[in-house]
């Protein structure tokens, strides 16, 4: 009997990738998840018919039916999955402890998100300075621009950008075209070969982020989510920042902690916000909505049909190298090392 | 009686006040405050509380109606400056000005940035659809409503900007940090050294509109309003675009026909449009309210408190220099050559 095809399983969607689909269907059986919920998906893994299958492509939308990949569902895991290739830069959703315990590689989608999601922060930035949402939903009104006050340009503003990872470094290219000061803390100065792209003293590096929050115009953040970061944007932190200032956050809803940046709205200490994400998605709290100088966009970071085809792409892609060679393209650092 | 030459403020100064205070000192500051038309025009007869006024900042006319010929004929025959509060001088009979030998000066060059900022967020907003997003975030939906399927990213798409004076070289600067490429029309090739700035090649002159509007994803509009450019950009031109292509629109909305840009939206030759402008302010057509993937701004291209005091100082300055030497500071092209200094 000739060995059956290695199984793929789609768990999520996969819109925009079906030519490289089909490429894959010429060497693998591919497996689309179904199971209505959690235990469903836990007995298919453990004794049905996904028990046998070697690489899993995952989207965040797989968890409306079966919750995040946790450390239940990765311990559910057939013996044979040994790559967990992820569509998305962050990858929260996933315990990547439990995975390194039991061996199975994971990657996510770096880069593919870059552009799209700078682009975000950018259009945030300028919409919270300039107050066009407040604009727009007083023309709509038929009010036109009544009860606007001149607003502020982003032109010779200190942008601070809090993680100068791709999406960051994306960000300050757009940021230089609007002559903003361009400043990053990280945890390690970048790279110069990363900042090479830049003209001279173009982008300054900041040691500490007290020193970025108390310099800045406009704080952006572009920082995974994780133990260390849960949270850590909160009441010290708002408190430092220049009086009038504005947050962005196109990273995750939950390295905010929310309650301290309500008060800072309310206090005036922040003049605006701009944010696509929230730490319960997709709810977001009735106060930032009543709030009419914040800009609100309902986690757009990569919606374009573009970006998605890149992003699906690339996962498929950590697949294929995986499967072919036994090496992840973009493999996610947590597990440097280690498997 | 003052000895000192009279300026007449109509509107305010709101930001400049330093400068103002400074210029009060050499110059006889009067406030426009006539309840009406007719009792403005009495006022600028000889003996009248204006009839001396030899120079006006021009920032809105309340309660005395538009600036045309009839309101120009009216003025003091004292008058010899203009200065206009804008880029854009549409409001201002320029030709009537020109036959009375009244300079007309306006202030380029302080509404570049903020004008090009405004045109680059609604290019974004119109090819990402973040006033539909935004309108769902708001209404409970979150991303329910929302689609990629008709969602663009702006990196690698044609932007064609029809207009390369100041504010469509600040757009092209900014749009190059998003990675479009950039083609543009003007009446001619613009002076090198004014895209020095650029680099290599980033910056394309199309010889003809046509060429440009085919070759755009997003084509963005920098002219004046003047009877050349009236409605210039209608059904034909609109016809010419790439199917499913953006109008964004920070210039005048007289520059477009309205009603062709309507069935453009309608029949899908536009996916979407950004208008921080419309043809008759501050009313918006209906039409384009009801239309969620649109983004419409009531024209706040230069309303921020920096661009504002920038512009209110270059008035004040083109008065002074006005003045003082005979010639103000920023020349209307229709002028060039008309005035020299004394």
């Amino acid at each position: 009997m000739p060995s059956a095809k290695p199984q793929i399983l789609i768990s999520g969607a996969l819109v925009w990738a079906a030519a490289e689909v089909k490429q894959l269907e010429e060497h693998y059986e591919i497996l689309v998840l179904d199971s209505p919920d959690r235990a469903t998906f836990v007995k298919e893994l453990t004794t049905g018919k996904y028990s046998n299958i070697s690489a899993i492509y995952r989207h965040n939308s797989s968890a409306g039916a079966v919750g995040f990949y946790d450390e239940e569902i990765i311990n559910a895991l057939p013996s044979s999955l040994k790559y967990l290739c992820h569509n998305g830069a962050g990858y929260d959703q996933i315990d990547i402890a439990a995975c390194t315990a039991k061996g199975i590689k994971v990657s996510n989608t770096p880069s593919a998100v870059d552009d799209a999601t700078a682009t975000v922060g950018m259009y945030l930035i300028i919409s919270a300075l300039r107050q066009f949402y407040k604009a727009e939903i007083t023309a709509r009104a038929g009010k036109w621009d009544q009860g606007i006050a001149p607003a502020h340009d982003p032109e010779h503003k200190t942008l601070g950008i809090v993680g100068m990872g791709g999406i960051g470094r994306a960000l300050a290219k757009r940021a230089l075209g609007f002559d903003m000061k361009v400043i990053y803390h990280n945890r390690n100065p970048v790279d110069p070969s990363l900042l090479a792209g830049f003209p001279e003293g173009a982008i300054t590096y900041i040691s500490t982020l007290d020193e970025l929050l108390s310099t800045s115009d406009v704080v952006s953040l572009n920082l995974p989510l994780n133990a260390n970061t849960r949270g850590f944007f909160g009441k010290k932190q708002f408190n430092t920042m220049k009086k009038g200032s504005v947050l962005v956050n196109t990273a995750r809803g939950g390295v905010v902690d929310e309650e301290a940046l309500l008060d800072a709205l309310e206090s005036g200490q922040l003049s605006s916000a701009g944010l696509d994400v929230f730490p319960n998605e997709p709810e977001i709290n009735p106060r930032l909505l009543a709030n009419d100088k914040l800009t609100l966009l309902p986690h757009q970071g990569t919606c374009t049909e573009e970006s998605q085809h890149k992003m699906e792409a690339l996962a498929l892609k950590n697949i294929e190298s995986a499967l072919t060679t036994g090496d992840l393209l973009t493999p996610v650092w947590e597990q440097k090392g280690k498997l | 009686m003052s000895a000192l030459k009279q300026v007449l403020i109509c509107g305010k100064v709101h930001f400049a006040t330093e400068e103002l205070a400074a210029l009060s000192s050499k110059l006889d500051i009067l406030t426009l405050d006539s309840p009406d038309r007719k009792s403005f025009f009495e006022a600028c007869k000889p003996d009248g509380k204006y009839g001396q006024v030899q120079a006006i900042y021009h920032n809105g006319l309340p309660n005395v109606g538009g600036f045309d010929k009839e309101f120009v004929d009216a003025l003091p025959a004292s008058l010899k400056i203009v200065a206009h509060h804008g880029a854009g001088y549409d409001p201002i009979d320029v030709a009537a000005c020109s036959a009375r030998g009244i300079q007309i000066s306006n202030t380029p060059g302080a509404v570049d940035h903020g004008t090009a900022t405004v045109a680059l967020f609604l290019i974004i907003s119109a090819l990402r659809q973040f006033w539909n997003a935004q309108l769902r975030a708001h209404e409970g939906k979150f991303k329910q409503g929302t689609s990629p399927a008709v969602q663009n990213d702006p990196e690698n798409k044609v932007l064609g900007i029809v207009g390369m004076g100041g504010i469509g070289r600040a757009l092209a600067k900014r749009a190059l940090g998003f990675d479009m490429k950039i083609i543009y029309h003007n009446r001619n090739p613009v002076d090198p050294s004014l895209l020095a700035e650029f680099p290599a090649n980033s910056v394309t002159y199309c010889k003809t509109l046509d060429e440009l509007l085919e070759q755009a994803d997003v084509v963005s509009l920098h002219v004046p309003l003047n009877d050349k450019t009236n409605k210039f950009f209608g059904r034909a031109q609109f016809n010419k675009m790439k199917k499913g292509s953006c109008l964004v629109n920070t210039a005048r909305g007289g520059v477009v026909d309205e009603d062709a840009l309507l069935e453009a939206l309608e029949n899908g030759q536009l996916s979407s449009a950004g208008l921080d402008v419309f043809p008759n302010e501050p009313e918006i057509n209906p039409k384009l309210l009801a239309n969620d993937r649109l983004t419409l701004l009531p024209h706040m291209g230069t309303e921020t408190l920096e661009s504002r005091l920038g512009m209110e100082s270059v008035v004040l300055k083109n008065i002074e220099q006005g003045l003082e030497t005979g010639l103000v500071v920023n020349t209307i092209p229709e002028q060039k050559g008309q005035f020299s200094k004394h």
